[in-house]
């Protein structure tokens, strides 16, 4: 008996792993590797020397920077209507609650050219904002807009079944011990969806890296000011410097895959914390 | 992208002694919509209006026009492709997690959920990598006249990389939760595996698999990175939905733009309106047990 | 059908589930399977089903060894713990799938299929619950399809793991009966597994006693909870007063009393542990002559037509509370109150010497 698979009645181990393991490698295993396969063709010189041009050392600053600043408007926004949406009533609650996935469903080319027309000079909002002096379409704020766009539904999502799980006891124990509505937040309800807030954030901000679609029509693509990374990958590629496209892409892969080893651990976290509860 | 949550409505009912002042409540309400407005509805709602701006004659023009059509059948050809693979793909992985121990798995529940953090850019770019002319398998597919990247293959492709896990991760979750024992009867009972996959397995995780379906088929049909990279942009050809939004857009044809874009919302306000459906089906079946 | 069990074991990664268990089982014998939770009583059972294999042993039925057999050749039937009904099935379907899933050429007719359907849900009493849902019916009813779903397809063995276990004490004690009365009827051969020893006692021919993967003891009720074999038994049968004494020639020493104990004639003065049950123990305000412990009373119980007693020792040497059970009657008799100072004699103990205690005791 091999000790690689606990033994079980049910029928099609061997099928069901066999098909999963070559689909994986097939579609997404082996092409990711070529991008490592390529870039391993450059010396470590050459390729150190492509990655930190000025250039691209501006679109990481741009692309991380508004990242962070959208992933902690998510996170400071989703867990407010997280938690109106769980706590509270009010009429159009469901629809709300619905329509918070929209991000996810509305097709991100469309997300963008909607918050370019709104944010614009003459758009519906923008015409407010621009005689305050605040240009936010093709400027940074603009990628900012978008990117806070496309991460709202995390935080949201992950915050509301914890807050939904936290027991009404819990806190009417902590206000029979004389705790007031603003200490039982900060030391019993914070604490308990800390760790899923954290997910949240740092799913947002994974997601907000690699965001192309409703970015490029909001940002204005100007090189060194508002060119994002991944539009970079796609100028250098339209440009046919394979080698340079493909080096910046490793970068943001290998920083893409410490993101997700940040998200496992953190619902990990989170599971424990829940498991010991 | 999300799991299914089930919110329980009672929740919302507390006790003076858990509640917020009357006045805390409405501030926080009227923040968090405001929020919403700015950030979802306006944008949900201007999209329509400038579809619509320009008169009814001007937007069924915009969506009828050939290479409108065309992007259309395209769109629709990608996602007949990519959704009932991945439904196979996620119905197969789910199967082999949820219902047997072995080595490894998580580490493969891992790689399943690796397409969500890959830069759509890079899973076009990869593709072109493997595939394209300077690609490692370039050489050989222009010597017998395949073209897979700026073709029709290559948006198959880059659409079913980025929507492998959607079903995936909707099952595997659902399945571990039913657990084994209803398949164990079913075995000892005399069922075959098909018979017992058929039978019990498939009615169960029926709402779980049209969730996953529903979100992997939206994400499908609205791919715009990483089709983008692949497609070469021809019209009438290669052009996908999403990809034509932007050409009309870059043309400063911006009605048009948006009647295209208006087809894109309202699917993806049908896929919400399902996937709230699905929603109170499973809280349903889960009250039952 | 007879059950030979021969040699087996089984080990989940460090932990032993079953080591070298030997066990017969006779046709048309009802079996309980007794222990605590890690004693191997389940992964037995479902070794015996076939949905575990073992790592080393072999299980024969009628003689024949089902090592190599399909879990489908075996024709077990299985009741399992949470019932494990078809939640997308009515009630009737439920019972009719191991029917309905026959290959075609010995597949019963449709009739057919649907008179055995209602002869089952008649003989559990719940014919009238055939359209229904499972997740519409109580826990005992959806026990009594589990039941009724695996006699479907007429087995020769019957496997229960923890029948009773998820039902509330009253409904547990009605389908206890129920089940009994069934069997004697059926005389299908029928293994359950329970932690309760109460259901086990009550329900069963024969009692197997499991404690870490090993069988500490197989025999009748009566003969388990009478002559348990060792500590772990007794002391797993029903709530047990351990006295700290020695042995020697054949006597018993506890504190103040001497005991004829004849089968450790061989003793020279070993420490020892008797054990002694507490309905087994004479209580009493005077000594009347004989040696008896002194002790007086810290706590009263009363249960229906039992009270149960609580007493400490005035010898130091053995600080547990003493437990005695007597008759209402009795404890109306002598008039007892808090404080009072009594006087107790075991009727009948078991004594242990103490070192093989100390293997099997935690």
């Amino acid at each position: 008996m091999s000790t690689f698979k606990q033994h079980s009645v049910l029928p099609g181990f061997n099928l069901a792993l066999g098909f999963t393991l070559i689909y994986l490698s097939l579609i997404v295993l082996i092409p990711l590797s070529a991008a490592f396969f390529r870039t391993a063709e450059l010396t470590w010189t050459e390729f150190w020397t492509v990655v930190t041009t000025p250039r691209v050392l501006a679109s990481y600053r741009l692309t991380f920077g508004a990242s962070f600043a959208a992933a902690l408007t998510n996170a400071l926004f989703g867990l407010l209507i997280a938690w109106v949406l769980v706590r509270y009533q009010f009429t159009g609650k469901r629809l709300i609650d619905a329509l918070i996935d929209l991000p996810f469903a509305l097709p991100t080319a469309v997300a963008g050219i909607a918050l370019t027309a709104l944010y614009a000079g003459n758009g519906w909002i923008g015409q407010f904002l621009e005689p305050l002096g605040i240009k936010v379409a093709f400027t940074p704020i603009g990628i900012y807009v978008a990117l806070t766009f496309i991460g709202l539904p995390f935080v949201v999502r992950t915050v509301q079944p914890v807050l939904e799980d936290i027991e009404t006891e819990l806190e009417e124990a902590a206000a029979m011990l004389g705790a007031n509505r603003l200490q039982i937040f900060l030391r019993i309800i914070f604490p308990a969806i800390f760790p899923a807030l954290m997910t949240g954030f740092a799913l947002a901000f994974a997601r907000a890296i690699g965001e192309y679609g409703s970015v490029i029509f909001i940002a204005g693509n100007m090189p060194m000011v508002s060119e994002i990374t991944p539009l970079l990958i796609i100028t250098k590629l339209e440009q046919y410097d394979y080698a340079g496209a493909t080096a910046i892409a490793v970068v943001m892969l290998v920083i893409s895959f410490i993101l997700l080893l940040i998200v496992n651990l953190l619902q990990w976290w989170s599971r424990h914390r829940n498991a010991l509860a | 992208m999300t799991t299914i949550t089930i919110s329980y409505p009672d929740k919302a009912r507390r006790t003076a002694i858990t509640q917020e002042p009357v006045w805390v409540r409405r501030t926080l309400i009227s923040l968090a919509l405001i929020f919403l407005a700015l950030f979802l509805f306006v944008p949900l709602i201007s999209v329509f209006y400038e579809a619509l701006k320009k008169g009814v004659d001007v937007y069924f023009a915009a969506i009828t026009e050939p290479d409108a059509r065309a992007a259309i059948r395209l769109t629709l050809i990608a996602a007949a492709i990519a959704v009932p693979l991945n439904l196979i793909f996620g119905v197969a992985a789910a199967w082999a997690i949820a219902k047997f121990e072995f080595r490894g798995k998580n580490i493969l529940t891992t790689l399943i959920d690796l397409p969500f953090s890959v830069s759509p850019i890079i899973a076009g770019l990869i593709y072109v990598l493997v595939f394209g002319l300077q690609g490692w398998l370039g050489p050989w597919l222009a010597e017998h006249d395949i073209k897979i990247i700026f073709a029709v293959p290559g948006i198959v492709l880059a659409t079913v990389f980025v929507t492998v896990p959607f079903i995936a991760r909707e099952l595997i979750p659902l399945m571990q939760a039913q657990g084994t024992e209803e398949e164990e009867a079913a075995v000892i009972l005399g069922a075959s595996g098909w018979q017992t996959f058929w039978r019990i397995t498939l009615p169960n995780i029926k709402w779980g698999l049209l969730y996953g379906v529903i979100l992997c088929n939206a994400r499908a049909m609205g791919e715009f990175g990483a089709v983008s990279v692949v497609s070469g942009h021809i019209r009438g050809q290669t052009n996908t939905l999403p990809l034509h939004v932007e050409i009309l857009y870059n043309e400063y044809n911006y009605a048009a733009a948006f009647a295209v874009a208006s087809l894109l919302a309202l699917l993806a306000l049908i896929t919400l309106a399902i996937k709230t459906f699905v929603e109170s089906k499973v809280t349903q079946q889960k009250t039952k047990e | 059908m007879s059950i030979e069990i021969r040699h087996l074991s089984k080990q989940f990664g460090t932990f032993a589930a079953l080591r070298d268990v030997n066990l017969e089982i006779q046709s048309g014998e009802l079996l309980a399977l007794l222990g605590p939770s890690g004693s191997g009583k389940t992964t037995l059972l479902r070794v015996i089903a076939g949905l575990e294999t073992a790592d080393s042993g072999q299980v024969l039925f009628n003689n024949e060894d089902t090592t190599r057999q399909s879990i489908r050749d075996r024709q077990v039937g299985f009741v399992f713990q949470h019932y494990a009904l078809f939640r997308n099935m009515t009630i009737f379907e439920n019972v009719a799938f191991g029917l309905r899933v026959r290959p075609k050429d010995c597949r019963l007719k449709d009739a057919e299929i649907r008179e055995r359907v209602t002869n089952l849900l008649q003989l559990v009493q719940l014919d009238w619950l055939a359209d229904r849902y499972p997740h519409q019916l109580s826990g005992g009813q959806r026990q009594r399809i589990a039941l009724a779903r695996a006699l479907a397809v007429e087995p020769k063995v019957l496997l229960l793991d923890e029948p009773f276990g998820a039902l509330d004490a009253k409904v547990r004690k009605e389908l206890r009966i129920w089940l009994r009365r069934l069997h004697d009827d059926m005389h299908i051969t029928s293994v359950f597994v329970t932690h309760d020893q109460e259901e086990a006692l009550e329900v069963s021919d024969r009692v197997v006693v499991m404690n870490e993967g090993r069988i500490e003891q197989i025999g009748t009720p009566d003969a388990v909870y009478e002559q348990p074999a060792n500590p772990f038994v007794y002391e797993f049968l029903g709530h047990v007063n351990l006295f700290h004494g020695r042995i020697h020639r054949g006597r018993a020493i506890i504190s103040d009393i001497e005991i004829e104990a004849p089968e450790h004639a061989e003793a020279e003065n070993l420490a020892a542990i008797a054990y002694v049950r507490p309905h087994d123990i004479e209580i009493d305000r005077v000594t009347n002559g004989e040696s008896a412990l002194a002790a007086h009373i810290v706590h009263i119980v009363s249960i229906g037509p039992i009270v149960r007693l609580e007493l400490a020792h005035d010898d130091s040497s053995n600080k547990n509370l003493v437990q005695v059970e007597i008759s209402k009657d009795r404890f109306r008799e002598l008039q007892l109150t808090k404080g009072d100072r009594v006087y107790i004699k075991p009727r009948r103990l078991e004594l242990f010497p103490s070192h093989a205690s100390a293997n099997s005791i935690h």
